[in-house]
């Protein structure tokens, strides 16, 4: 039977969820394996895992419960071990690094961050700022809209603003944040978003934080913000020490 | 749309189920000596795409917008036109690249849909096309 894993944490992590629900159907349940002062939170694999909605809710519950009593290293979703003894044995040959990142991320906790444009606002911004779009706009709707031509001419133009306007925005959102943060990493683009970042906060100081992102929707009423938080420090675990470049991507090819 | 910021987001449908799951698939700890499960249809998430897609349709989209959009109106409420236009002409050389993006678009909520469904055991509906979707998407 292989092993799934959640998560790595200290072997004195005050409340181990142990015999919660976890990946499958019907739900494993989680398991915990010591191994000197580390311990992982694992359970059996179920047949044909797919990242299916449940099975990767499962393992957002599960180290949000584990994530919220203490410091984890969340692994990232569908990670299997041939079995137990593997996954003692990893963390038996990479204590050290991983205690350094356990304590390094201990008492801090991820706040994501996604924004996108309202549209209607953004419009009537770069509109505001560009007497040129104005003036085509304008000619376009005395002609009852303008031909083709003046249609493609004008939305080309409006796009590349609208375009300049998200980096702008993106950078304003960091720049808003970051200060209260102890560190930032960037997450990939994708449709759907101008800006995707994720801010490691101290948990002492999570009001601040939740102050500051208040704040910046007062301030960048053009952008809607949303924020998920506190979540485990996905975004601020490295790759293992022994781990070369592609390791994801061979991992990716082993698996299919 | 307000999220309440310091909030665990465990279940439910919202976006904001889909912005935590994003971090699910795409970061955390990934280890050599083990194997992750195949992500067939989720890894295309990582092509990176623009939000704002340089195509025709976005740019007719966009056309249609500013012509109904009222800049007399609202808290955006515009300077008055200028009497003169002209002077300004930086703009001619963009956007040469039409629609070279629209075609590996694949938004991470397509995915989770996807997702969603197969967990439900449904058949997998025939995807839209993406400019239709993102154009849903967008209004």
């Amino acid at each position: 039977m292989s092993t799934y894993v959640y998560a790595i944490s200290a072997s004195s992590h005050p409340a181990l969820p142990e015999g919660m629900d976890g990946v499958g159907e019907p739900p494993m349940p989680v398991r915990v394996l010591k191994e000197g002062d580390l311990a992982a939170i694992v359970s059996d694999a179920p047949e044909g895992l797919r990242p299916k909605r449940r099975d990767l809710l499962a393992h957002q519950n599960v180290l949000a419960e584990a994530g919220a009593a203490g410091c984890v290293l969340p692994m990232r979703f569908g990670s299997v071990a041939p079995d137990d003894a593997t996954v003692t044995g990893v963390l038996a040959e990479r204590a050290d690094h991983y205690q350094e990142r356990l304590r390094a991320l201990d008492g801090k906790v991820e706040y994501n961050v996604k924004a996108s444009h309202v549209e209607e606002a953004v419009l009537h911004r770069v509109m505001a700022e560009s007497p040129e779009l104005r003036a085509l706009a304008e000619s376009n709707r005395r002609s009852g809209g303008g031909s083709y031509e003046d249609k493609i001419r004008l939305g080309e133009m409006v796009a590349a603003a609208v375009k300049a306007k998200e980096a702008e925005d993106a950078a304003e959102v960091q720049r808003a944040l970051a200060p209260v943060a102890a560190a930032v990493s960037v997450g990939p683009e994708s449709t759907g978003w101008l800006v995707n970042v994720s801010f490691l906060v101290d948990r002492g100081t999570a009001e601040d934080f939740v102050a500051a992102v208040e704040e910046a929707r007062k301030s960048l009423a053009h952008l809607e913000l949303r924020v998920n938080g506190p979540l485990p420090p996905y975004s601020f675990v490295e790759p293992g020490p022994a781990e070369p470049a592609s390791s994801t991507a061979g991992a990716d090819a082993g698996a299919q | 749309m307000t999220v309440v910021p310091a909030q665990q987001t465990g279940g439910g449908g919202s976006s904001g189920l889909y912005d935590v799951l994003e971090l699910v698939l795409d970061r955390g700890l990934v280890i050599d000596a083990f194997v992750r499960v195949s992500l067939v249809g989720i890894e295309i998430l990582k092509i990176d795409v623009r939000v704002v897609v340089a195509s025709v349709d976005t740019y007719l989209r966009f056309a249609e917008a500013c012509n109904r959009l009222d800049l007399e109106a609202g808290p955006h409420k515009s300077p008055g036109l200028p009497d003169m236009v002209g002077g300004i002409t930086e703009s001619g050389a963009r956007g040469k690249s039409k629609g070279a993006l629209s075609g590996a678009a694949e938004t991470i909520s397509d995915a989770f849909k996807q997702a969603r469904e197969e967990g439900e055991s449904e058949p997998r509906r025939p995807r839209k096309a993406t400019a239709a979707r993102r154009k849903e998407e967008q209004e």
